[in-house]
């Protein structure tokens, strides 16, 4: 974290006598003192906060630079104050988050930049905040922070003019402080989540952590406690991939005779495993090892579409799935010996001749260390400039390609001849290693004449030590399972378990503060209490969720099924690759090796990461809410529609069409399944009454009833995001 | 928006202009919301132009794609680095031409891109050599300085970004075209489009601050592309209560991740009522191509197909977005089955088809095609044998075409092919640009119309480079 800014230290010292005037002038207590959403003061009789310019104690307006240089920018500091406010250890300002809106609804990130009590009033926390470049002569603008995804109230205050701002918040009171200053709070313990859960947090905790709730896991989760029930998925063994066998390059040699098009799709084509992973996320239990994965392939990624064969895929699925509650540095070390790593990267058939830069360059920028040097929290580090500062540079590159020079395919298997070994670990082949000395991060040297798998070791460790890894793949995870914008504390509390599993609130008893424990850092993540809750109310919090989660989680919440022979009703045949691609996701295929959409996707319109909205399109949002109609009004997909489509896909409303004869429950109970029972007023006042226009007397009620429900929900915007 | 506001924005691009701010500050204000706004909106313009981007994904081998003839054998260069590899391209299966700029010097086409060389000689085609992403003018000395390098060079993400937000010295969350759509939309009025279009997926170069594009489906009809389901239930009343309340459950959608979902919707809705028909392309003459079912081909013929709308639809200025991905050949560059070779076919013939089609549809002059890549490729192979690549490297060749362009020359300087030579960043003949990115766009925008005041917001590192034309475009 860094320092509090001197400005901030004086204004602690100096606050009291300014600030009681203030303070005291309220007659009514805040509210909301049993949630944990903080509450920022304002006047007694209008939603105008009480803020300070942070130096001088001005009232609002505020001018946008002060006309001392108090800070090298000479930007304006407000400091904001709040009650309710409980904090964890190592919790300040990088826990907050904090924006504007103005009067043309244009919203202002604003940088947080000290967080601390007041003194002499313990109960009051103050938030100092940089007013926002572009905000010079913003007038009123509506402010709110937001602390683990829970926001406060807005509040007005006015930069440069007063006036000109939105209308206040419907609902929005006043919040002036109580006569007398509340008890300060003491420090927040975290939960243990031992015991039996909430049903909206069991449901926020079952998008996270599998590929979608269901009535009966929710049901699991509620009675035995979170804690519980993810220590049992640790436990459960993987679903996983089939191994398969390795088939001659040229497929007219593969498929000679019998129905070569079958042969050709279930050997060289990535069929047989796209079922596969919806068939495991459908009905296997492994759920949260399998969304592990599926987030550690969009990490390490391998495109199916660069492969020519089914079977050389199959071990780098096996591998992801192998560590995905396993240690980072293994995985590292198993994924960059990974023949289909090798293929698509380049380092099969590197050599000291020509060194491919290809794995080299990926390795670091998107498996490990990303590009920019990091503080712990994830936040970059910048120089004197104000400029990032690369971890590595092209020399960089050249000497880690060198590393990886000497790899190539393992021996094929014995008599037989066009088949590349893909199943095995590649092999080194010394003669073709560079076996000069080489510069790696942070300056370290390998000395010469080392064999290719010393170097490789030593390279890994390397790698795997510097500091950025904890938090680059801390947060990457937290956006896979979590939320798009973490806050900066929950990524710095990720990364103090990744750099030692003896770190954070959750440590194993018997932890040997290892470095890289994934289960430890995956319990981290869930359990944080910016992931926990019942409820996020900060409107920048949750994540898009992507094509195959949504697919998937439809299928969970409604039993999928599929029809075998003689009409018996059996599992789906697990053919839902084409359903996902028209939305953007070509399951195991993703274009490049940059995944199925870019990590960093700004949400146009807003200063939100969305990287799930990189595929999000005016063409696949319109897929998603066809795939709906399909699934929900068409049937699904038929038996035999296609060779591809032997059982089809179907899903059914049995268990809520019993409570379709009253509209109000039936609504009520898919808001609990799919919406975790956060459904505005609103929205279930319109699906209610849609529901409630189909009338007994219609043929099929019940089922005409629960299909308009679960397609408006399904179709909804605010079930497209997971918070 | 306030006069005050709109001032204050005035005055610090003045002072930007002055360059008083480092690049990354500079950069980083432009990428603010708003700034933009300040610039009056282009008024509603009574004449029709369009700029068709064709992003080749992965980096393209320009090195590959325009040779010099004249110089194929000199000491260190084309036949000495890249003869005795599986690259090589022989000097007589070159497709020669003669660029009146290049003082008698002959260059070569890759023999695949036919159709290319006689849109050159046509004059409807120009070269540009050698540009790429660049933060201040550089030399291989000042270069090598460590003075002015483009933020994470040679790496596909950020060179991809930088190639389409032109903000060379960090990363960026706005397009140069969503950035010229945010200053332009306003020329066409209420249409129901947005400016912006693209058929390959979201792309950055399309995103600006207030830009969302539409994306196209280039597999779908016209009139089939933006159908929302509403699923039956053999009920026509049960459907329409359907409709309202999905309606009314998108209007409540108040959490941001949510209203951006909804907005897109929206989107497509709009778009959906506004393309009522699947449009029918004229008739070919003699002599002319016709659309490949190639993935370039079809994204072609659908951005043909919204050009012959333009009159129904009101609009005066579009961009369009196509990409054709597959250039990142690392190895196999020659053999692939998407080798690099199959690629310029494919793009060839894709340019000739749509150079035909806006003949046809009477727009020839009035649309301008240009190609950008990542970045070009190492003048030295990577690997041997039949395997053989190239790896990331920067300053490429691109293409623009048009009835608008000053066809049948080159732009730019061509580089000096030498590893380590003058122009190399290193040893691998990784060609420093000596023509920005922005200056490239920056010639294209303002022959779209984009307002001359408007450059400082939409290129902010231009003012660092000799010319904001490059004189390609008539």
């Amino acid at each position: 974290m860094p320092p509090s800014r001197p400005n901030a230290k004086r204004f602690i010292r100096s606050l009291s006598a300014c600030l009681l005037l203030v303070l005291c002038a309220g007659t009514t207590a805040a509210q909301n003192a049993d949630t944990s959403a903080p509450v920022l003061l304002t006047e007694a009789d209008s939603i105008r906060a009480v803020a300070l310019e942070s130096v001088n104690f001005l009232r609002d307006p505020f001018t946008h630079n002060t006309h001392v240089a108090f800070n090298a920018d000479r930007r304006t500091r407000v400091a904001l104050f709040a009650m309710n406010i409980q904090l964890y250890a190592g919790e300040g300002a990088n826990a907050f988050t904090a924006e504007a809106e103005d009067g043309a609804r244009r919203v202002y990130p604003l940088e947080v930049e000290h967080v601390g009590p007041v003194p002499e009033f313990g109960g009051i926390t103050q938030i100092v905040v940089r007013l926002h470049d572009q905000m010079a002569d913003a007038g009123d603008v509506l402010v709110r922070v937001s602390l683990r995804g829970m926001s406060s109230n807005r509040v007005r205050l006015s930069v440069g003019h007063a006036g000109g701002g939105l209308p206040d918040d419907t609902g929005a009171v006043p919040t002036p402080a109580p006569p007398t200053s509340p008890a300060p709070r003491p420090q927040a313990s975290p939960n243990s989540y031992t015991g039996p859960a909430s049903a909206p947090d069991a449901v926020r905790f079952l998008e996270q952590a599998t590929f979608g709730p269901t009535q009966a896991q929710v049901a699991r989760v509620q009675s035995i406690g979170i804690r519980a029930y993810l220590e049992e998925q640790f436990n459960a063994p993987a679903s996983g991939y089939p191994t398969l066998p390795l088939m001659p390059l040229d497929a007219n040699l593969g498929c000679q005779g019998g129905d070569a098009r079958v042969c050709y799709r279930d050997n060289y084509t990535m069929y047989p495993l796209q079922i596969r992973l919806f068939k495991n996320a459908f009905y296997k239990p492994d759920q949260l090892r399998q969304r592990v994965a599926f987030a550690l392939h969009q990490i390490f990624v391998v495109s199916g579409r660069e492969l020519n064969e089914t079977s050389w895929m199959s071990p780098y699925l096996q591998t992801l799935d192998r560590h995905a509650f396993g240690n980072f540095r293994q995985l590292l070390y198993d994924i960059t010996r990974n023949p289909a790593m090798g293929d698509f990267l380049s380092t099969a058939g590197n050599t000291k001749e020509k060194p491919n830069e290809n794995f080299a360059r990926e390795i670091l920028q998107l498996f490990t260390v990303g590009p920019d040097l990091l503080h712990p929290d994830g936040t970059p580090k910048l120089d004197a400039g104000g400029n990032r500062i690369p971890v590595y540079n092209q020399a960089t590159i050249t000497n880690f390609a060198r590393v990886f020079t000497g790899w190539g395919l393992a021996v094929p298997p014995p008599d037989t001849q066009g088949i590349l070994n893909f199943a095995d670990p590649m092999i080194a082949h010394e003669r073709h290693h560079d076996t000069d000395a080489k510069t790696l991060l942070g300056g370290a040297t390998l000395p010469p004449n080392q064999t290719t798998l010393q170097d490789l070791n030593a390279a890994l460790d390397n790698i795997f030590n510097h500091p950025n890894v904890g938090p680059f793949i801390g947060k990457r995870l937290i956006r896979q399972l979590v939320t798009s914008n973490p806050s900066a504390a929950y990524v710095g509390r990720v990364a103090s378990v990744f750099d030692n599993n003896c770190a954070g609130f959750y440590a194993d008893a018997a932890c040997p503060g290892e470095r890289g424990d994934l289960r430890a850092v995956v319990r981290a993540i869930l359990l944080d209490p910016e992931a926990r809750g019942d409820i996020k109310t900060d409107p920048n919090y949750g994540r898009l969720r992507e094509p195959v989660q949504f697919i998937a989680a439809m299928c969970r919440a409604f039993d999928a099924r599929g029809i075998g022979a003689g009409g018996v009703i059996v599992e789906s045949d697990g053919h839902l690759e084409p359903y996902a691609t028209e939305m953007g996701q070509d399951v195991l295929r993703p274009p490049t090796v940059f995944g199925y959409f870019p990590a960093e996707h700004i949400v146009p319109g807003t200063t939100l990461k969305g990287p799930e909205f990189g595929i999000l399109s005016s063409s696949t949002a319109l897929r998603r809410i066809g795939f709906t109609a399909m699934m929900v009004y068409g049937n699904g997909i038929f038996r035999g529609k296609t060779i591809d489509t032997p059982e089809g896909t179907f899903i059914w409303f049995s268990s809520f069409m019993p409570l379709a004869s009253d509209p109000a429950r039936v609504v009520s109970a898919l808001d609990t399944l799919l919406l975790h029972g956060s459904m505005s007023p609103n929205m279930r006042d319109a699906v209610t009454s849609a529901v409630a226009v189909i009338p007994p007397t219609e043929p099929n009620y019940l089922l005409r009833r629960t299909q308009m429900a679960v397609y408006l929900i399904l179709t909804s915007p605010q079930y497209q995001v997971q918070r | 928006m306030t006069k005050a506001m709109s001032e204050s924005r005035r005055n610090f691009l003045r002072r930007s202009g002055c360059a008083l701010m480092g690049a990354g500050a500079l950069a980083a204000h432009v990428e603010q919301f708003g700034l933009i706004h300040a610039f009056a909106r282009a008024q509603s313009l009574s004449d029709y132009k369009a700029l068709v981007c064709i992003f080749l994904e992965g980096g393209n081998d320009g090195n590959n794609t325009v040779v010099p003839v004249d110089d194929y054998n000199a000491a260190g260069g084309y036949a000495s680095v890249r003869g005795a590899s599986n690259l090589s391209l022989p000097q007589s299966s070159l497709l020669p031409l003669s660029p009146p700029s290049q003082q008698g010097r002959k260059y070569g086409l890759h023999p695949n891109l036919v159709e290319l060389q006689t849109l050159f000689n046509q004059n409807r085609l120009a070269v540009l050599c050698n540009t790429g992403t660049l933060v201040q003018p550089l030399t291989r000395q000042l270069y090598r300085s460590g003075v002015g390098h483009p933020y994470q060079l040679f790496s596909h993400s950020d060179q991809v970004e930088q190639q389409q937000t032109c903000i060379s010295a960090q990363p960026g969350h706005t397009g140069w075209g969503g950035r010229i759509s945010d200053v332009m939309s306003g020329a066409n009025g209420a249409a129901p489009l947005p400016l912006a279009i693209s058929t390959a997926g979201t792309s950055l170069l399309m995103s600006g601050d207030d830009t969302r594009q539409l994306v196209v489906n280039p597999e779908v009809r016209l009139n089939e592309l933006f159908r929302v389901d509403l699923g039956n239930d053999f009920s026509l009343a049960n459907t329409e209560v359907r409709r309202i309340a999905f309606n009314r459950i998108r209007a409540d959608a108040t959490a941001k991740l949510s209203r951006a979902a909804a907005e897109t919707v929206e989107q497509a809705m709009q778009a959906g009522f506004a393309l009522s028909l699947d449009p029918v392309l004229p008739p070919l003459q003699a002599g002319q191509t016709d659309f490949q079912t190639t993935p370039l081909g079809k994204q072609l013929k659908q951005v043909a197909k919204i050009i012959s709308l333009r009159a129904q639809l009101g609009v005066r200025r579009q961009i369009f977005f196509c990409s054709l991905g597959g250039f990142d050949h690392h190895n196999n560059q020659r053999t692939a089955a998407n080798s690099h070779d199959a690629l310029l076919l494919q793009v060839s013939k894709a340019l000739k088809a749509f150079h035909d089609a806006t003949v046809n549809l009477g727009v020839a002059a009035e649309v301008t095609t240009f190609t950008l890549s990542d970045f070009g490729r190492t003048f030295e192979p990577s690997g041997t044998g039949a395997g053989v690549g190239t790896d990331h490297a920067w300053g490429n060749h691109q293409f623009i075409m048009g009835g608008a362009v000053r066809g049948g020359d080159f732009y730019g300087t061509f580089p000096t092919l030498a590893l380590g030579g003058p122009d190399d960043a290193d040893e691998r003949g990784r060609w420093i640009p000596t023509t920005s990115t922005e200056q490239y766009a920056a010639t294209l925008g303002l022959w779209f119309g984009l307002p001359h005041a408007s450059l400082p917001a939409v290129f902010p590192l231009l003012g660092r480079f000799p010319a904001s034309n490059l004189g390609f475009m008539s």
